[in-house]
């Protein structure tokens, strides 16, 4: 089949404004991901392209765009999710994240997001004495269990750059930062649920979410991001975690 | 997620004590009056517009409704929690856009001033509010 492909572009050092690239792939296979089309302009059409991917199997998180207007991954994303069934054309239109500031192409600067990921402490807090049998600190697969959802994100930014109170205001912290708050805060062994429900609590915390569920639309990893969010605000609200 | 096979006696529960925090306050009201609007605005509406013909709903069908003390709380309540809950709404609106600090301190100064002056300018005049004047 063929794909018109159209790809919002931006150098920095040469253009003043983003642009449209238009660029006529034949022979497409409709199991082929975007990616495999991004890397056929790269490397077939024009090797100016620049994209950030490094594992190209929906692991590493790197190549999350605005794929005909909805967040996700490009390697995870198959034209056949994106045609009708036996079509012979079709058109795709790729563009970076929103809400970051775009570097080249479809590469964001990822450095606002990692700042509110670490704002919320996204590590194990416990200055309790280990065991002393010298093994892991238990937990029942109960309390296991609470966490487990958002303990598959993969901080690819899908979420946070689909959300539009992230949009309106990048002080948001988002729906990652969050995600990633609800995995230590719910975690039985973790001791800093309380420095991170102050944080996650602020003004520009959970109580920014309107509940959009775009986030939760958004991830590849199909985390309940939504429902996470809702989470940390009862306990924000009834003061038990 | 993980099936969870055991009780919820399993599951740890831990408390926390919360900071005050207007954000949270503003949030659980917003819940809290979405909840009795749903009772108050629907129900008045059913009353007005359904159980009684719209093509009644004239100056002396209310003026005969507010001889009651129970008709004019209602609509006070309804009035008292439409009325935050909005401006509530237009304050989060508010926020997501105007990124200036000083502004939207401002902002919300005026509508909170907004808000109490008019619940206590529409209150009044519900309150007192005299029937045989509108015959």
């Amino acid at each position: 089949m063929q794909v018109q492909l159209r790809i919002r572009r931006f150098n920095p050092e040469k253009d003043e404004k983003p642009w449209w690239g238009e660029y006529t792939l034949d022979n497409v296979n409709p199991n082929d991901s975007v990616l495999d089309l991004l890397h056929r302009v790269k490397w077939e059409i024009d090797g100016t392209l620049t994209l950030r991917r490094s594992c190209a199997h929906g692991v590493c998180g790197s190549d999350a765009m605005r794929i005909n207007g909805a967040n996700a991954l490009a390697c995870k994303t198959l034209v056949a999710r994106l045609i009708k069934e036996g079509a012979t054309q079709a058109r795709i239109q790729v563009e970076p994240i929103l809400g970051l500031p775009v570097v080249k192409d479809l590469v964001v600067d990822m450095e606002p997001f990692f700042e509110h990921y670490k704002s919320v402490k996204p590590y194990f807090i416990n200055n309790s004495p280990p065991p002393e049998n010298g093994r892991e600190r238990l937990q029942s697969p109960e309390d296991r269990a609470r966490y487990d959802d958002t303990t598959k994100c993969i901080l690819c930014a899908a979420c946070t750059t689909s959300c539009p109170s992230f949009w309106a205001d990048g002080r948001y912290v988002g729906p990652a930062a969050i995600v990633q708050a609800h995995r230590f805060i719910f975690d039985s062994r973790d001791e800093g649920y309380a420095e991170r429900l102050k944080v996650v609590g602020d003004t520009f915390g959970v109580w920014r979410c309107r509940t959009v569920f775009n986030c939760t639309n958004a991830c590849p990893r199909e985390i309940e991001v939504t429902k996470a969010i809702a989470e940390v605000k009862r306990a924000l609200t009834t003061g038990k975690v | 997620m993980t099936a969870v096979s055991g009780t919820s006696e399993k599951v740890t529960r831990r408390a926390v004590q919360l900071e005050a925090n207007f954000e949270r306050i503003a949030y659980l009201g917003m819940r809290m009056s979405g909840i009795v609007l749903l009772v108050l605005a629907v129900g008045h509406m059913m009353i007005q517009h359904v159980l009684n013909s719209s093509t009644n709903l004239t100056i002396q069908f209310v003026a005969e409704q507010w001889r009651s003390w129970g008709w004019k709380s209602y609509d006070m309540l309804l009035l008292i929690f439409a009325f935050s809950h909005g401006i509530n709404g237009l304050r989060n609106v508010l926020s997501d856009y105007i990124h200036n600090d000083k502004i939207m301190k401002g902002i919300n100064v005026f509508l909170a001033v907004f808000l109490v002056v008019t619940i206590l300018w529409a209150g009044f005049a519900i309150a007192r509010f005299d029937p045989a004047a509108i015959q």
